[in-house]
Order: structure tokens, then C-alpha cells, then sequence
């Protein structure tokens, strides 16, 4: 019966956590993920600036990145 | 759970799949309704999950919780960077799902329903699945390493040339077609015309925005843009329906072709930021979007399949595309089943953010079973087609002839009635002049779709807005591949050309970008004039010539990874990845062989070009037989070079299994990872 329990709180946290991991995929694949990073790396704000800064860097990955046919 | 209830529960699993697969193979005379596909293909994948690919980690890969990924270990939170599992599921999902499961499966409809539905789930199970799995582990254990570098390392340096050559040819022929099936999709359609010319500004709009008014909002502007894209298919509608703006946008193959080959070396030679990325963006978020929202209308709608199981084109006779069902519809049917593109994703970004390696199973085998089951939406869309109107959309003038009447009356002789006010009709409803001659896939799946969807929602009134959605949908898809395959082919050369003289590696030199752009949009282009200018539509030659250099992609792939397994002293277990790659030779040597030699016209290069050759010595006649010459070479130049890796990775695995050479694998030496310590502690 315990393990039954044990069994149901995982699937209900794992269903909780469902939205937020939904959400970290969208921002990782629009990049908001990198530049998050790229933010907190070199200790800088968001502005217009530091994500010129952020796109300079982050071009080569960019174009090198092959979508599939 | 108890032991005895989860085998109880795989027991029922196995035979749904069984009664739901007997469902669509034994079926005959009688039309059967599509869920049964997708309840063999969730069945078919479950099994194919469950017990194969923890097969393979377990026995064959040997995946180790305790190693550190090259994410941990080189976290640097650019390139590197753990990232938890469902995250790096949707990312790869993303890179790795493009036109190709969307297109491939609707061409092999012609030989109906089954031998393209058996073999995207044969294929993507037991081959597709365990290449990117494969390769994505490897590339895992070797920091990340791309499968050119993999090859030269592991196989020899002949093998590294091999992978480097293919994956060019596969980039310039895939583009080329690519962008074929955007002109066959938008020739003389003022509304979708003005929907995707559209998007060229919106996009430019959308890279503003985010570098200027809201830096790092990316999602923001994809909404943005989405929302534009909207209001770009309704105003379609307007330009569609006001003559001298519709006069405008009613444009001839060979001028979109013109066009679109410029928008490629314009998209290569901008900054990055203002077109490629914002494009990007939005491409994924209606990408990802489209692809749910079938899912779903699929299952509310549940429709039934109106093509038959299989056709009388089985005998190589087919409109769509000649050639038999062996090898041509396996061909056809790349991504969905296996594809060796996605080979170079596994070996890219993904690597690179995974947390631990027991997780490259379900990034690597599950994301591909995500794009195996987008193959059989495709199928499905395709299919709910009236089998006449399927054919009338997608045979070209020079197989059923340029006039209505005649082109209905051909495919009606077929044994699939249609009539020219029928096609009339429909044309009408989804606000185009005429639906005929339209080859290349895309238009069929879009009028699929939107029968779909207008069943779903929104009803008959609202079929023409479906159908411009979907072609805008696989348009705006496809110029992304476009744009973004031209930079990564242009990289490549420069790549390369930095060998030559080192200035012309520079990516940020002005006079070698736009001199490797010219070369890479050149030879993409070369091919897309090729098609736009054949008789028979183009995709009877082009098709097929992307389904081999992408297969043989994968041939080398699966050469890798059967030379890594060997020599991971796994010999044993080489059936993996052997059989994939056995079957593939099997299938690409002979494709390559019939579209050298076949002594048929329509399917033989060279037969073809004898055949204009008897003809009139026109200009016209005179480049169509170059054409042919020039496809016949560049398939045995592929094959040639296929064959030489085939034979350096055979020569290894004997060498390594008889013990004339010891075995060892350049894998990166073992870290316990900081992760697993911190689950046990």
C-alpha cells in the first residue's frame, strides 16, 4: 500500500511540476535560457547592450546549428 | 507495481499493437479509420522503447549514471551546460523535426496507406531510433564531437572526408528540393505568395523588436510574430481576391525560383540577428504548434483513410514518383523512419546539455520517435484524401496532361474517379484558381490538413484560411531549413577553404562570405531550376536523389557506430547497428543503381537522357540531358564514396575481431559525475 502511495505522489508531483518544465523547454529552445546565462556569467543586466553583446557571442552556435530536413 | 500486473500490462500493450497492426495490413476493399494507425504506432513505439532501446543502453552501450557528461565536466554555461532531460527532449525534438517526416510519407502515399506506414515504424524503431541514440552517446563520450570528427577518428581519415562530402551534397541537394516543393507550393497562388513574402518582413520586424525595444524576449516577439503571420494568411485572402494586388503576387515557378534563390543568399550574406534568427524563432513556434494542433485534430476527428492499402503504383509505375516499392518507397520516406541528418544533431547541440548519460535514451531513441509519429500524421493527412484527388494534386501535366478534363479523365482511368468540377470545387474552397499539377507534396498535405482541421473546427467556411495556414506553415518551415542550411553549408566551405588560404576560413570576411554564400546558393540553385524547368515536375528526379544522399548519410552514421561498437569490444551485439545499415545498403545501392541505369525513362537518368537525345536537338532538350548526366554522376559519386567507408570500417572490423589490430575507442577518460554523488547523498 505504501509503495502505492509513494508511487502516487510521484506521478502527482511529477504532473505539478509538468507547467515548469514545459516552460524551461520553450525558453531553452528561444534561447531566453542562453541569454538568462549568459546574464548571470558575466554579472550583467538585462539591456539593449549586453544582449548585442549576448548575440555577438552566441552567433557562431547559432549558424553552425543545422535544422533537419 | 507488481512484477506479475507490469507483464500483464506490456502482454496488453503488445497485443493491441498486434490486432491494431493486423487492422491495417489485412484490411481489404474496405475503408478503415486512421486511429488504428496511430494505435499501432504509440503501441509500436512503447514496445520499441521499453524493452529495445534498454536493451541497447544496458547491453550494448553499457550507459554509466557514474560518468560525468561532458556538460557537467565543461560546464561553462554557453556550449556546455547540464540541462534537465525534458528540456533537451524538446530541444532536439525541435532541431530534429523539419519538412522531411511531413512531405516524405505523402509522396509514398501513392503506393497507398501500408508500405509507407510499416515502414516509418519498422524503420524508425529498429534504425532510425538507434542511430540518433547511438550517435548521440558516442558523441556524448567524446565531448561532443560531431560525427565528421568521429568518423575521422574512429574509422580513419578516408571516413572523415566521406561524412564531410556527403553532408555537403545532402545540404545542396535537400535545399534544392526543399525549395522546389516552396515553388510548386506557391506557383500562380497570389494568397500564399503574399502570406510568405510577408514573413520576410515580419521577420525583420520581429529581429528588430528583440534587438531594439524588448532585447531577450524572445518568446514575446515569437507570439508577436505568430500573431502578424495571422493577420498576413487573412490579408492573403484580400490580395488573393483584389486584382491588381493579386496581378502582383501570381507568380510563374521559374520567377519564384528566381526569387527564392536570391532570398537564400540574402538570408546567408545578413546578419544574423535581423533575419536567420528571428525567422528561426518563429518557424519553431508555429512548427511546434502546428505539429500539436494535427495531433489533436487527428484524434478529435478521428477521420477515415480514404486511399486504399495499396495502389496498382506498386509496380513502379507511379504518377508521384516511378519506381517499384523496392527501394523507391523507402527512400521516399527518409525522416520518419531513418534519416541520416539527424545524425548531425545528435552529434551537435544535444550533446552538449545533456546531464546524464543514462538520459541520451530518451533524448536520443524518444525524440525520434516523436518525429516518427509527426511521419504518420503526415501519412493520415494524406491519406483522408479521395485517392483521385491525391493524384490530381500531385501528378505532373507530362504524366496526366496540363488540361482539367483530361488530366481528371487520366487518373479516373486509374481506378481513382475524379472529376474536373470536383477538383474545381476544392480548388475553390480553399481559395486557389487550380489545385492540379501541384507536385512536391506540400499542397496535398496542406488541403489534408486543412480538411482536418475545418472538420475540427470551424467547419467548410473556413477551409480556404486552413489550407493557407498549412502552406504557410510548411513554407515558412522550409525557407528556414533554407536559410539556415545555406550558413551552415557556407561554414562548412569555409571551413574547409581556411586549408587553401587562410583568410577565406574568416567567417566575418565580407569577400569570402559572399563568395562561399554564391557557391553554396549557386549549387542549391542549380538543382532548383533543374526541377522547376523538368516536364515531369521535378520531384520525380529530385526526390529520390535527396532520399539517397540523406540514407547515405545515415549508412555512414551507422558505420561509425558499428566501428565504435566493435571496437568497444561489443562485437557481439553489431546486429544493433548492423542490420540498419545492411538494409540500407541494400536499399540506397539499389535505388542509386535504378536511377543510374533503369532502362526506364522515368526513372533511369541515363535512359532518360538517351530518350531526349533521340528527340530534337533544341537548347531546351540539350540542358535537360545535361541534367540527367549531371544526377546520374552525382549519384555515383555518393555511392562511390559510400562504399569507400563501407569498405575502411569492414576492413577495421576484421582487423579488430581477428586481433591484428588492438581494439580501443578515443573516448574521453572516465570522471565520476557530481550529479549521481549528489542523488545518492
Amino acid at each position: 500500500m505504501n509503495s502505492w502511495n509513494s508511487k502516487f505522489q510521484q506521478l502527482a508531483s511529477g504532473l505539478k511540476s509538468c507547467p515548469a518544465i514545459f516552460t524551461a523547454a520553450l525558453r531553452e529552445i528561444f534561447d531566453e535560457s542562453a541569454y538568462a546565462r549568459f546574464l548571470a556569467r558575466n554579472r550583467l543586466s538585462a539591456s539593449r547592450v549586453s544582449y548585442a553583446e549576448f548575440l555577438r557571442e552566441h552567433e557562431v552556435a547559432k549558424v553552425r546549428r543545422p535544422r533537419c530536413c | 507495481m507488481p512484477k506479475s500486473l507490469r507483464i500483464l500490462i506490456w502482454l496488453a500493450v503488445a497485443v493491441l499493437g498486434a490486432f491494431a497492426l493486423a487492422t491495417i495490413a489485412l484490411h481489404r476493399g474496405e475503408r478503415i479509420n486512421a486511429m488504428w494507425l496511430v494505435v499501432a504506432a504509440f503501441c509500436t513505439y512503447a514496445l520499441g522503447y521499453r524493452f529495445y532501446s534498454k536493451f541497447i543502453a544496458a547491453k550494448v552501450l553499457a550507459l554509466d549514471p557514474q560518468r560525468a557528461t561532458p556538460a557537467e565536466r565543461l560546464d561553462n554555461g554557453r556550449d556546455f551546460v547540464p540541462t534537465n532531460k525534458w528540456v533537451v527532449f524538446g530541444h532536439h525534438f525541435a532541431a530534429i523535426a523539419g519538412p522531411g517526416p511531413l512531405v516524405g510519407p505523402v509522396l509514398a502515399a501513392q503506393f497507398g496507406y501500408l508500405p509507407g506506414t510499416l515502414w516509418i515504424l519498422a524503420g524508425a524503431v529498429l534504425g532510425g531510433c538507434v542511430q540518433d541514440f547511438v550517435i548521440l552517446l558516442f558523441s556524448v563520450r567524446r565531448d561532443g564531437k560531431s560525427l565528421t570528427e568521429m568518423a575521422r577518428e574512429e574509422v580513419g581519415r578516408l571516413g572523415g572526408l566521406v561524412a564531410y562530402v556527403a553532408i555537403i551534397s545532402i545540404i545542396v541537394i535537400l535545399l534544392g528540393v526543399a525549395a522546389l516543393i516552396v515553388v510548386n507550393a506557391l506557383k500562380n497562388s497570389p494568397w500564399g505568395a503574399f502570406t510568405i513574402a510577408m514573413t520576410i518582413p515580419i521577420a525583420l520586424f520581429m529581429g528588430l523588436y528583440l534587438r531594439r525595444l524588448r532585447p531577450g524576449k524572445v518568446l514575446e516577439t515569437s507570439v508577436l510574430g505568430f500573431i502578424l503571420v495571422m493577420l498576413a494568411i487573412w490579408g492573403g485572402q484580400w490580395a488573393s481576391q483584389t486584382p491588381r494586388v493579386a496581378g502582383w503576387f501570381t507568380l510563374t515557378a521559374p520567377t519564384l525560383a528566381l526569387l527564392i534563390i536570391i532570398y537564400g543568399f540574402a538570408a546567408s550574406a545578413l546578419p544574423v540577428w535581423l533575419l536567420l534568427a528571428p525567422r528561426d524563432y518563429l518557424s519553431t513556434f508555429v512548427k511546434l504548434g502546428t505539429i500539436a494542433l494535427l495531433a489533436l485534430g487527428i484524434i478529435a476527428l478521428h477521420p477515415t483513410l480514404h486511399m486504399p492499402p495499396l495502389t496498382r503504383f506498386i509496380d513502379g509505375s507511379g504518377p508521384v514518383f516511378a519506381g517499384n516499392i523496392f527501394p523507391f518507397a523507402f527512400i521516399t520516406i527518409a525522416c520518419g523512419a531513418i534519416s541520416g541528418f539527424h545524425s548531425l544533431i545528435s552529434s551537435g547541440t544535444t550533446p552538449k546539455l545533456i546531464r546524464r548519460e543514462t538520459e541520451t535514451r530518451m533524448v536520443g531513441y524518444g525524440a525520434m520517435m516523436a518525429e516518427s509519429m509527426v511521419a504518420i500524421m503526415a501519412m493520415i493527412a494524406a491519406c483522408v484524401l479521395q485517392p483521385g484527388t491525391y493524384f490530381a494534386i500531385n501528378s505532373p501535366a507530362g504524366i496526366v496532361g496540363q488540361a482539367p478534363e483530361t488530366a481528371a479523365a487520366t487518373i479516373s482511368s486509374w481506378g481513382f474517379p475524379i472529376t474536373a468540377t470536383e477538383m474545381h470545387s476544392l480548388a475553390q474552397a480553399v481559395g486557389e484558381q487550380t489545385l492540379y499539377n501541384r507536385t512536391g507534396g506540400a499542397p496535398a498535405f496542406a488541403v489534408g490538413m486543412a480538411h482536418i482541421f475545418s472538420n475540427s473546427l470551424g467547419g467548410q467556411a473556413v477551409m480556404a484560411i486552413w489550407y493557407h495556414f498549412a502552406i504557410m506553415f510548411e513554407a515558412l518551415f522550409i525557407l528556414t531549413v533554407l536559410d539556415a542550411g545555406t550558413r551552415v553549408g557556407r561554414f562548412m566551405v569555409q571551413d574547409a577553404l581556411t586549408h587553401v588560404w587562410k583568410p577565406l576560413g574568416r567567417t566575418s570576411w565580407y569577400p569570402s562570405i559572399l563568395a562561399t554564400s554564391a557557391l553554396i546558393v549557386g549549387a542549391w540553385g542549380y538543382f532548383l531550376w533543374q526541377g522547376v524547368k523538368d516536364p515531369l515536375g521535378g520531384i520525380n528526379s529530385l526526390w529520390p536523389l535527396f532520399g539517397i544522399s540523406n540514407q547515405l548519410l545515415a549508412t555512414v552514421a551507422l558505420c561509425v557506430a558499428t566501428t565504435i561498437i566493435v571496437k568497444m569490444g561489443k562485437a557481439r551485439y553489431t546486429a544493433v547497428t548492423l542490420t540498419p545499415l545492411l538494409w540500407l545498403v541494400a536499399v540506397t545501392f539499389t535505388a542509386s543503381w535504378h536511377k543510374m541505369f533503369d532502362p526506364n525513362p522515368r526513372i533511369g537518368f541515363l535512359a532518360h537522357a538517351r530518350q531526349l537525345a533521340m528527340g530534337a536537338a533544341t537548347a531546351a532538350n540539350s540542358r535537360l540531358i545535361f541534367n540527367d548526366r549531371l544526377d546520374a554522376f552525382v549519384t555515383g559519386v555518393l555511392i562511390f564514396m559510400v562504399a569507400l567507408i563501407l569498405i575502411e570500417s569492414a576492413f577495421l572490423w576484421l582487423s579488430v575481431l581477428s586481433g591484428r589490430k588492438q581494439a580501443g575507442v578515443k573516448e574521453t577518460a572516465f570522471v565520476p559525475s557530481g550529479f549521481a554523488a549528489e542523488e545518492q547523498g
